[in-house]
């Protein structure tokens, strides 16, 4: 082993991991040419986990920084430029073999990079993409490929970086202007959401204009661009955070929001907080995200459910919101439209996808749910089949929430 | 009582041919004992095969028999004839009075069978399949290649214990993936060649083929140990997602009890050093 590599693959993989993003996204599917000259390829869905680690993440990518070294100094940040780590950095050689020897053996979807600002914006984007590119051009990679954009580093790097990466994404951070402001005092959130709506519509451009001539523009970021929100370093509430998701949902067509709960990091800012924030927040924070992305909820029925701008620890934000709307229910699974079968609680996509597939052949009995493998004490009190519907009282009984609790705490630490 | 013998790794087109056969014949699906020839070997110092007077040895009589008129009667769901395909490969044997059952009911009770997903065989049958999928998108996450020089040729070679006969249905994903390298997979019953044309499949691999060490694996630990984030372990989270099982044939595993046993102390350490920074005057 060489000794130098090593001790840079140690600080900038460790300096990486507070990115929370781990998975790869889906950017459509692609393989090597027989006989060309290239390795790699898209499975058409989510990548592959090729490792978990005991922290239960998922490795899918080989995620690391192309330097720790930074000009900036943001409160929450391990590689701040005041903060006394040690500092290393990769040539863009180092990353591109390393990329191609753990792809070979098969460790790792691809590469995610991200960087400390050295010199100048544009300096660390021209270097990055350098990377990019030659993986994609001198080797042929058809893996996949996550770079992490400099907010201000000019348009035409950004827009380069699009040509080679299968998803960009900017950190927004924090999510408040006012929080920004304190805590990453060199960043601006104009920049950021700047850099957000343009990368939007030179996606949505290359999706789907062809030239004049009729061909196809080159992929540009297939796989769309996310962002990364730290939880509980501030004092934002939930529901401040999850307005700011809606927004990047709704206004940046953003294809994820990452929400990281804010843990300690070694040598800390005084600003920050003692104490990690905890990780059932965070959770919580993921179950509303899933809500609005997947179960067609609105962010105002989300918040329904929350009490003094907080979601529940106790309960789920679905659950927390049936028990704030019970004269919907009870559902009843045989005739419900599919949107209200969303909002039974315990009641996924697919199990939602389960019921509908199944009433076409017959009506539904309490039987069949559980031959399904549905949750069905979960969602007892809020639906009807053929042959059951709730006990009159049950709706209406002050403790349904208490005894909806999970028996046993699930273990989140 | 008819016992019919299947072979052992299975094999789709004689499963498929044999129970067509013996649909024709109207065998119902009581009457037959379906055995593998594993299960034979095993047996042979028992009771000698034919021994039994209940039982006797069938074998299908070979396709052009049939009749254009009988064939057609036979048509079964497309989904059917996917299903089976993946169901075959699973390890379990009650797979085939499974299979042939099902093949049954279709023909004689219902051509829609298969979407009555709380029937009893619907459900084992999508249970296996949902099992040898998982199986499959294992071995293409956690097989892990190692490098030899051949005379300057490079080839990389994986051992891998799948649970069920997956290695066929993976073989896909790694020729599209790892196209322009020459690499083998070996499992306990059949390896896979490839040599960046053609695809080779052979029975009884060696394991000792399977080389003891990689120049790369060293870097791979040292990521590994570096992108976990001791302030959060979740052990739980991560055995479901990677069960003990799998273990043995990712070099990264022998870190993971490390790992944990030190989380605790590095976090903590983090906390005080965090907490000296917040005593020091500005």
């Amino acid at each position: 082993m060489h000794d130098k590599l090593a001790f840079k693959l140690e600080i900038l993989a460790d300096a990486a991991k507070y990115d929370a993003s781990c998975a790869s996204g889906t950017a459509g599917k692609r393989r090597a040419q027989k006989g060309g000259k290239g390795i790699g390829s898209l499975t058409g869905g989510t990548g592959i986990c090729h490792s978990f680690t005991p922290d239960g993440r998922c490795v899918s990518l080989l995620k690391i920084l192309m330097t720790n070294q930074c000009i900036y100094d943001c409160h929450y940040c391990i590689n701040r430029r005041s903060s006394n780590v040690q500092r290393a950095r990769f040539t863009v050689e180092e990353v591109v073999n390393l990329t191609l020897g753990f792809y070979k053996r098969n460790y790792i979807e691809g590469l995610f990079l991200s960087s400390g600002i050295i010199k100048s914006p544009d300096y660390t984007m021209e270097e990055m993409v350098r990377i990019a590119k030659s993986l994609r051009q001198d080797h042929h990679f058809k893996g996949y490929i996550h770079l992490k954009t400099i907010p201000n580093a000019a348009l035409e790097l950004q827009q380069q970086a699009g040509l080679y990466a299968d998803r960009l994404s900017i950190n927004i951070e924090l999510p408040t202007t006012s929080s920004l402001g304190t805590y990453a005092p060199e960043k601006n959130i104009h920049d950021i959401t700047g850099a957000m709506g343009r990368l939007r519509e030179k996606i949505r451009e290359h999706k789907k204009s062809k030239t004049y001539k009729g061909r196809r523009l080159p992929r540009f970021s297939p796989g769309g661009q996310s962002t990364q929100m730290i939880i509980g370093a501030d004092q934002s509430n939930d529901k401040t955070i999850l307005r700011a998701s809606n927004r990047l949902y709704k206004g940046y067509r953003l294809r994820r929001v990452y929400y990281s709960a804010f843990s300690p990091i070694p040598d800390a800012s005084r600003m920050l907080p003692l104490k990690p924030a905890p990780l059932i927040r965070e959770h919580r924070l993921y179950q509303a995200d899933w809500l609005l992305r997947f179960y067609e909820f609105d962010i105002n029925e989300i918040l329904e459910g929350t009490q003094n701008d907080m979601l529940s620890e106790d309960y789920d934000p679905k659950l927390a919101y049936a028990l704030q709307n019970r004269h919907m229910f009870p559902i009843d699974v045989n005739k419900a439209e599919k949107h209200l079968l969303y909002r039974i609680p315990g009641l996924g996509p697919r199990g939602v996808a389960k019921i509908i597939h199944l009433r076409r052949q017959h009506t539904l009995s309490w039987q069949d749910l559980k031959r399904l493998r549905l949750p069905v004490r979960k969602m007892k009190p809020f639906i009807i089949t053929n042959d059951y519907s709730p006990a009159g009282n049950m709706l209406d009984s002050l403790s349904l929430g208490e005894s909806l609790k999970p028996a046993i705490q699930l273990e989140l630490f | 009582m008819k016992r019919i013998i299947m072979p052992t790794p299975p094999d789709f087109n004689q499963w498929r041919e044999t129970a067509r056969a013996a649909m024709l014949e109207y065998l119902q699906p009581h009457e037959i004992l379906w055995e593998t020839e594993d299960q034979q070997q095993q047996d042979l110092f028992a009771a000698p095969p034919d021994s039994n007077p209940l039982t006797t040895k069938w074998t299908a009589t070979p396709l052009e028999s049939k009749t254009t008129k009988n064939r057609k009667a036979l048509k079964i769901p497309r989904k059917f004839h996917d299903l089976s395909k993946i169901a075959i490969c699973h390890s379990n044997n009650e797979k085939y009075p499974l299979l042939y059952r099902l093949l049954w009911r279709l023909v004689n009770e219902r051509k829609n069978l298969l979407n009555l997903t709380t029937d009893k065989d619907v459900i084992d049958l999508n249970k296996l399949v949902k099992e040898v999928r998982r199986d499959s998108y294992k071995i293409t996450a956690f097989l892990r290649f190692r490098e030899i020089n051949e005379a300057g040729e490079s080839r990389y070679i994986a051992w891998y214990e799948p649970e069920h006969y997956s290695l066929e249905r993976v073989m896909d994903f790694f020729t599209a993936r790892f196209t322009n390298m020459a690499w083998s997979i070996l499992t306990p019953y059949r390896a896979a060649h490839w040599d960046g044309q053609n695809l080779t499949i052979t029975d009884a691999p060696d394991k000792t083929e399977y080389p003891k060490e990689d120049e790369l694996e060293p870097y791979w630990l040292k990521y590994y140990a570096s992108t976990f984030n001791p302030a959060r372990p979740k052990k739980s989270a991560m055995l479901n997602q990677m069960p003990m099982k799998y273990w043995k044939n990712m070099p990264e595993t022998h870190l993971i009890p490390e790992l944990l046993q030190k989380a605790e102390s590095r976090a903590k350490d983090m906390i005080e050093k965090s907490r000296h920074n917040t005593l020091r005057a500005p």
